[in-house]
């Protein structure tokens, strides 16, 4: 997914070179780093998120992750983790509250995407949701789910760049998962504005970026 | 779907919380800040020991063991069991549990105290909506314990639950 943006011709090419970090289809500046986007295996910056449908197994629905035209924020996980994946879920969550708070829950939308689809059902994603004092049953919130292990790994380790393998610890009675954390920030054509690669991305941040997006 | 560069430029500008975050933080980006930006003023709940109102953590001139929770981790219940035992033997000791969940209609502040009470908190309960804490003391996990000494120094920090035995020694140090 390296040459987002080449479709722009020969003057957006040459406008793209006098600024140094410009990109027409974000909105948020290049973030500092000490990569290019192209180097590393997630959509990050000003590139499109990959063109995937998934299902929304909560409301029985499908969704394709282009099309959903408002910033959104995604991030992968499993309900069955007890360290980063509650974080990450929370964050999000948070974001969401905030949203609800401060009058956009409409402009925004939020995509956990579960890589654990044997153990994470609809009815399984409810009860987490509500140990999670997420707000499921908002039409801003859809937990995904792909439809098999196979397909998880197309999605979420192929196409996401979030690797994810799993164990089985000897002292739990239950297999878990070693996995990378990444949180997106898209906008509403689908680009990534930012990629977070922490296992509690600050939440301030995400807000602050999300307001910029969003207001776009 | 040009956008305009300088949109990023005037982030910040809104009266949202996070852009006054923002105004009286300068822009996030690191994860943890010095000494010197603590305390922080956080907003304390109506609930076992607690009064609504403000406090800042770590308390100014006390020993302090802020403990990092969420109503949804289900080691932090025990984590505060825990806290509860040492809690006794420290009169001079100041603890405060806060959390970074946002307050919304989900989770209600009412919600937040009738979980503390119900776990048997004891102390001052505050609220952390927007992480500021969590990313200050560079926590990446819950429950998450810090003490401070009486000028405000992190002293010890530990993520996942802390052992009575470990904060008793780490006390034993500071009183």
């Amino acid at each position: 997914m390296g040459a987002v943006g080449a479709t722009g011709g020969i003057a957006g090419c040459l406008g793209s070179l006098g600024i140094g970090d410009s990109n027409t289809d974000v909105v948020l500046g290049e973030p500092d780093r000490q990569f290019d986007s192209s180097d590393v295996p997630y959509p990050a910056w000003g590139q499109r998120i990959p063109d995937v449908t998934l299902p929304a197994p909560v409301e029985s629905r499908e969704v394709n992750l282009r099309d959903v035209e408002r910033a959104s924020l995604l991030t992968f996980f499993y309900s069955h983790c007890n360290t980063v994946c509650p974080v990450l879920i929370s964050t999000q969550r948070n974001v969401q509250a905030h949203a609800q708070n401060n009058g956009y829950a409409s402009d925004v939308a939020f995509f956990p995407v579960t890589f654990d689809p044997a153990r994470d059902t609809a009815d399984r994603l409810q009860t987490y949701a509500d140990e999670m004092n997420v707000d499921a049953a908002a039409e801003n919130w859809h937990f995904l789910r792909p439809a098999s292990a196979d397909r998880a790994k197309d999605v979420v380790q192929d196409q996401f760049g979030v690797g994810f393998e799993r164990t089985d610890p000897e002292e739990m009675d239950m297999y878990m998962f070693a996995h990378s954390a990444l949180t997106l920030l898209v906008n509403a054509d689908g680009f990534v504005e930012r990629a977070y690669r922490s296992k509690s991305p600050d939440e301030e941040t995400i807000i602050d970026g999300l307001e910029t997006v969003r207001n776009a | 779907m040009k956008r305009r560069q300088a949109v990023a430029a005037i982030a910040g500008i809104g009266l949202s919380g996070g852009s006054l975050w923002v105004a009286q933080n300068g822009l996030p980006g690191t994860q943890s800040r010095g000494d010197e930006q603590f305390p922080v003023r956080i907003e304390t709940l109506d609930a076992r020991g607690s009064t609504a109102g403000e406090t800042l953590v770590p308390t100014p001139g006390t020993v302090t063991v802020v403990d990092l929770f969420a109503t949804w981790c289900a080691p932090c219940d025990e984590q505060l069991e825990i806290l509860n035992a040492v809690y006794s033997e420290y009169d001079e000791v100041s603890f405060v549990s806060i959390t970074n969940e946002r307050p919304s209609e989900t989770l209600t502040r009412g919600d937040i105290a009738d979980w503390w009470n119900r776990n048997d908190g004891a102390w001052t309960v505050g609220l952390d909506p927007g992480s500021e804490l969590l990313s200050a003391f560079g926590a990446s996990g819950l429950p998450y314990i810090v003490i401070t000494d009486a000028d405000g120094t992190i002293r010890f920090s530990h993520s996942g639950i802390a052992e009575a035995a470990t904060l008793r020694t780490q006390l034993d140090t500071l009183v």
